[in-house]
C-alpha cells in the first residue's frame, strides 16, 4: 500500500524536491536554528545588560531555559494534537508523530530541570527547591516517561497507538492543572519574568529572548522532522525485511 | 418499538478486511446467509475463522470491507446490532461468583428483556438447571456452563445467532439440550457457527465455507456427502498451506 | 416475540426496556455482589491502610514528642491513593479473568456507562474503607476534634476521591489490556494523580491542624471539583477507544 510506493519512489523524490522544499527540509531548518541561538547567545551576553538583580551573571541562562521549557511545552502539545487525530483516523503516521514529539519533550524538559538547577544554584545557593515550574517539569519528566513504559507493555501495534494516543491527551491536559496546584502550595523562590503588565525586561533583553526563543523552536521542527524521517525509514526496513523472509 | 427494512439477507458480509499491525488476519472475506440459513465457518486454526465471528458480533471492527446483518450495518451504529446478535462462545460469558439466576437477570437487565422473571424461569426450565438456579456457578460443571451460556444467549431473543465452537468439550446431555435447542428455534433464526467438527456441520448447515489464512478457500451450499466433504477440506486446506 | 412479518420489508427489534441509567446500576449492583460474596478486594484494602498507618508511625515518630499534626494530610493521602490502586487494578478483574469482557460489551450499552458503572463501584468500595479507616486514623494521629470541620472534611474526601476514580478507572481499562497489567497501572496513575495528592493533602492537613482559613479551603475544594470535571469529560470523550478492539 502506502509503503510500497515510497520504497519505489526515493530516488525519483529527491530528484523532484523543488527549492522550496530544500528550503524548509530537516537538515535547512537545523542550520536556520544554530544560527538563531548562536545570535541569542552572542545578544544575551553582549548585547542585553547585565542583570541588576543579586543574580547578575548567572540570569543569563533565561535565555537558554525559558525556550526550552515553552518548547518542551510545546512537543507535548504536538503529541496531544497527534493523539487526537490518530484516535479519529487510525493513521500510524500519527503515532510516529506522538512518540518523536514525547521523546523530544522528555529531552527539552531534563534540560529544564538541568538548566533549572544550574540557575537555582547561582540564584538561590540550593541545588533545588520545590517551587511550581521545576515541579511541573519533574511530574511531566515522570508522566511521559510512563507514556514509554506504557508503549512498551503493549505488544499489538494498533492497540499500542491507541493506549499512547489516549495518554498522551489526557498528560497534556494533566501539565497546567499540576502547574496550577504546585501554585497552591506555599509561595516558591521562581523570579517571574511575564507578568500581566508585560515583559518586566529590558528592550534588548527581549529581543535576545525572542531570537533564541524561535531558535529554540526551529531547533525542535527540525529535530522533530528528522526522528520523523528516521522512524518512516526504520518502518520500511522492517517491512522489506518481512516481505523478504516470508 | 424500532421497524427496520429487512434486506435480501439476512446477513451480508463485503470484502471484509482485518490486519493486526502487519497480519492480514482477513482478506477479502465476502459472504450471505439468508434469513433461516445456517452457514459454518471451518478451517485450520488462524484462518480467521474466529475473527470474522467477531466482526459479525461487533466485537471488532474491521479494517476495511461492509457488513450488514439484519439490515442493520454495525460499523455505523453497534447498538441495534447488539439487541439482535446473540453469541455462543466456548468459553460461557458468564460470573462464576454470580448464582445461575443472578447471572441471567444481569444480561436480562443490560437487554432490556420483558417480564424478566418468566423468560428467566423459562430458559432455566429448557436447559434442565432449574434446580440449580440458586448455586452459585462456580459450582457448575463445563457441561452445565455451557447450557446457562446457551439460556444466556437467548434471554433476548435474538434473531442471528453466532456459534463458536459451541459444542467443544460438552459432555453427551449437553450436545443433546445443545442440539434439542437449536433444532426447536431453526426456524426464523438465522445462525453462523464456527466449528471443527465435519458431522456436525453437515448435520446442521445449508452453506459451508472454508477458510484459511484469512481468505475463504471454498464455498459450499445445500447438503453435502461427509466422505466428499472430507475429501474437499483436506485438499483446501493443503493448498492454503504455501511451500 | 422476534419475528415479525418476513419479506415484505419490515421487522421489529426485540422489544427492550432498559436506559443507560438502568444499565449502569445493573453493573454496579452485580459488582457489589460479587465483592460482597469475597470480600478480597475489601479486606485487602482495610488491611492496607491499617497497615500504612502503622509504617507511617514508626517511619516518622523520631523523637518521643514528635508531634506529627503537620504530617496528617500527607500521611491519609498517600494511605489511600496506594489503597486506592489496589482496588483500581481489580476494576475488571472478574471480566478479565473469567473471560467475561465479551459478555459486557456485546450487550447493547454505551461504553461510556461502563465507564461510569466500574467508576461508581470503585467509588464505593474506596468510601466503605475510607468509612472504616478514618476514624482509626483520627484515633491514632489526630489530637484535636475536627467535628465542627467534618462537612468540609467530607467534601475534600468526596471531591478527591471522584477524581481518583475517574482517572483510575480510564486507566485501569488500558491497563487490563497491557502485559504489565498491575505494575503499569501506578506508573501510569500517579503522576496523574499528583495534582488532587496537593490539594487534597493540603486541604485536609489544614482541617485536621485547624490551621485552614475558609478562603483557602474553599480555593482547594474548587480545584478538585474542577479537576473532577476535567478529567471525568476527558474520560467520557475516550473511553470508547480504551474499552474497544
Amino acid at each position: 500500500m502506502e509503503s510500497s510506493q515510497s520504497v519505489a519512489a526515493p530516488a525519483a523524490t529527491a530528484d523532484q524536491a523543488s527549492a522550496l522544499q530544500r528550503l524548509v527540509s530537516a537538515p535547512a531548518l537545523l542550520v536556520y536554528a544554530a544560527v538563531l541561538l548562536a545570535a541569542g547567545a552572542i545578544l544575551g551576553f553582549w548585547y542585553a545588560p547585565t542583570d541588576a538583580s543579586t543574580m547578575g551573571f548567572s540570569q543569563k541562562i533565561f535565555y537558554f531555559h525559558v525556550p526550552v521549557a515553552e518548547t518542551a511545552l510545546l512537543a507535548y502539545g504536538v503529541a496531544f494534537v497527534a493523539g487526537i487525530l490518530y484516535l479519529r483516523s487510525r493513521d500510524a503516521k500519527y503515532d510516529r508523530l506522538g512518540v518523536a514529539a514525547i521523546r523530544l519533550g522528555l529531552l527539552f524538559s531534563l534540560l529544564v530541570m538541568a538548566t533549572g538547577m544550574v540557575w537555582g544554584k547561582a540564584a538561590w545557593g540550593a541545588w533545588w527547591a520545590w517551587e511550581p515550574r521545576l515541579t511541573t517539569f519533574l511530574i511531566a519528566c515522570l508522566l511521559y516517561a510512563a507514556y514509554f513504559v506504557l508503549r512498551s507493555s503493549v505488544d499489538e501495534e494498533e492497540r499500542r497507538a491507541t493506549y499512547s494516543a489516549l495518554f498522551a491527551i489526557i498528560a497534556f491536559i494533566d501539565v497546567p492543572v499540576t502547574f496550577v496546584a504546585t501554585r497552591l502550595m506555599p509561595a516558591g523562590l521562581h523570579p517571574v519574568v511575564f507578568t500581566g503588565q508585560g515583559a518586566q525586561m529590558d528592550h534588548r533583553d527581549l529581543i535576545a529572548f525572542m531570537v533564541a526563543m524561535v531558535g529554540m523552536t526551529l531547533f525542535f521542527v527540525g529535530l522533530l522532522r528528522t526522528e520523523l524521517a528516521a522512524a518512516r525509514l526504520r518502518e520500511e526496513l522492517d517491512h522489506l525485511k518481512n516481505r523478504l523472509g516470508s | 418499538m424500532a421497524e427496520v427494512d429487512v434486506a435480501h439477507a439476512e446477513i451480508e458480509v463485503e470484502g471484509l478486511n482485518k490486519t493486526f499491525g502487519r497480519r492480514d488476519v482477513l482478506r477479502d472475506v465476502s459472504f450471505g446467509v439468508e434469513r433461516g440459513g445456517f452457514l459454518s465457518i471451518m478451517g485450520p486454526n488462524g484462518a480467521g475463522k474466529t475473527t470474522t465471528l467477531r466482526v459479525l458480533a461487533t466485537l471488532l471492527t474491521p479494517t476495511s470491507g461492509g457488513v450488514r446483518i439484519a439490515g442493520l450495518d454495525p460499523l455505523d451504529d453497534p447498538m441495534p446490532v447488539r439487541r439482535v446478535i446473540g453469541l455462543i462462545s466456548h468459553s460461557p460469558l458468564l460470573y462464576l461468583d454470580l448464582t445461575a439466576y443472578e447471572n441471567l437477570r444481569f444480561y436480562a437487565d443490560m437487554y432490556g428483556v420483558p417480564e424478566r422473571e418468566r423468560r428467566i424461569g423459562e430458559l432455566l426450565e429448557r436447559v434442565e438447571l432449574s434446580h440449580r438456579r440458586y448455586d452459585q456457578v462456580r459450582t457448575f460443571s463445563k457441561g452445565m456452563l455451557q447450557r446457562l451460556a446457551i439460556a444466556r444467549a437467548l434471554l433476548h431473543r435474538p434473531r442471528v445467532l453466532l456459534l463458536d465452537e459451541p459444542y467443544s468439550g460438552l459432555d453427551p446431555h449437553a450436545v443433546d439440550i445443545l442440539d434439542g435447542l437449536l433444532a426447536e428455534i431453526r426456524a426464523e433464526h438465522t445462525f453462523v457457527m464456527v466449528s471443527h467438527s465435519i458431522p456436525k456441520t453437515l448435520q446442521l448447515s445449508t452453506q459451508v465455507v472454508i477458510m484459511d489464512a484469512g481468505r475463504i478457500v471454498y464455498r459450499q451450499a445445500g447438503r453435502v456427502d461427509e466422505g466428499d466433504f472430507v475429501a474437499v477440506y483436506r485438499e483446501h486446506v493443503n493448498e492454503g498451506v504455501a511451500l | 416475540m422476534a419475528a415479525g412479518a418476513v419479506g415484505v420489508g419490515v421487522v421489529e427489534l426485540p422489544p427492550a426496556r432498559t436506559s443507560a441509567g438502568r444499565q449502569l446500576y445493573t453493573i454496579v449492583k452485580k459488582d457489589v455482589i460479587s465483592e460482597l460474596r469475597t470480600k478480597e478486594m475489601l479486606l485487602s484494602m482495610f488491611l492496607f491502610a491499617v497497615l500504612a498507618m502503622v509504617v507511617f508511625h514508626f517511619a516518622f515518630t523520631v523523637r518521643a514528642d514528635t508531634d506529627l499534626t503537620y504530617f496528617t494530610g500527607g500521611m491519609l493521602w498517600v494511605t489511600f491513593i496506594f489503597g486506592a490502586l489496589l482496588g483500581l487494578n481489580r476494576s475488571f478483574v472478574h471480566e478479565k479473568d473469567e473471560g467475561c469482557l465479551d459478555g459486557l460489551l456485546l450487550c447493547p450499552v454505551d461504553r461510556v456507562t461502563i465507564f461510569l458503572a466500574k467508576m461508581t463501584g470503585n467509588l464505593i468500595f474506596l468510601l466503605v474503607i475510607q468509612a472504616l479507616a478514618v476514624p482509626i486514623f483520627t484515633l491514632f494521629f489526630v489530637k484535636t476534634s475536627y467535628a465542627a470541620d467534618l462537612p468540609a472534611f467530607l467534601a475534600v474526601l468526596l471531591l478527591a476521591d471522584v477524581g481518583v476514580c475517574a482517572v483510575g478507572t480510564l486507566l485501569a481499562t488500558i491497563a487490563m489490556n497491557t502485559k504489565a497489567r498491575d505494575l503499569l497501572l501506578p506508573i501510569v496513575f500517579l503522576p496523574l494523580i499528583i495534582p488532587v495528592l496537593i490539594a487534597a493533602t493540603s486541604a485536609t492537613t489544614g482541617i485536621f491542624a485547624q490551621t485552614a482559613s475558609l478562603g483557602s479551603l474553599g480555593a482547594k475544594l474548587g480545584f478538585l471539583a474542577a479537576y473532577d470535571v476535567i478529567f471525568v469529560l476527558a474520560a467520557y470523550g475516550t473511553y470508547d477507544f480504551a474499552i474497544g478492539e
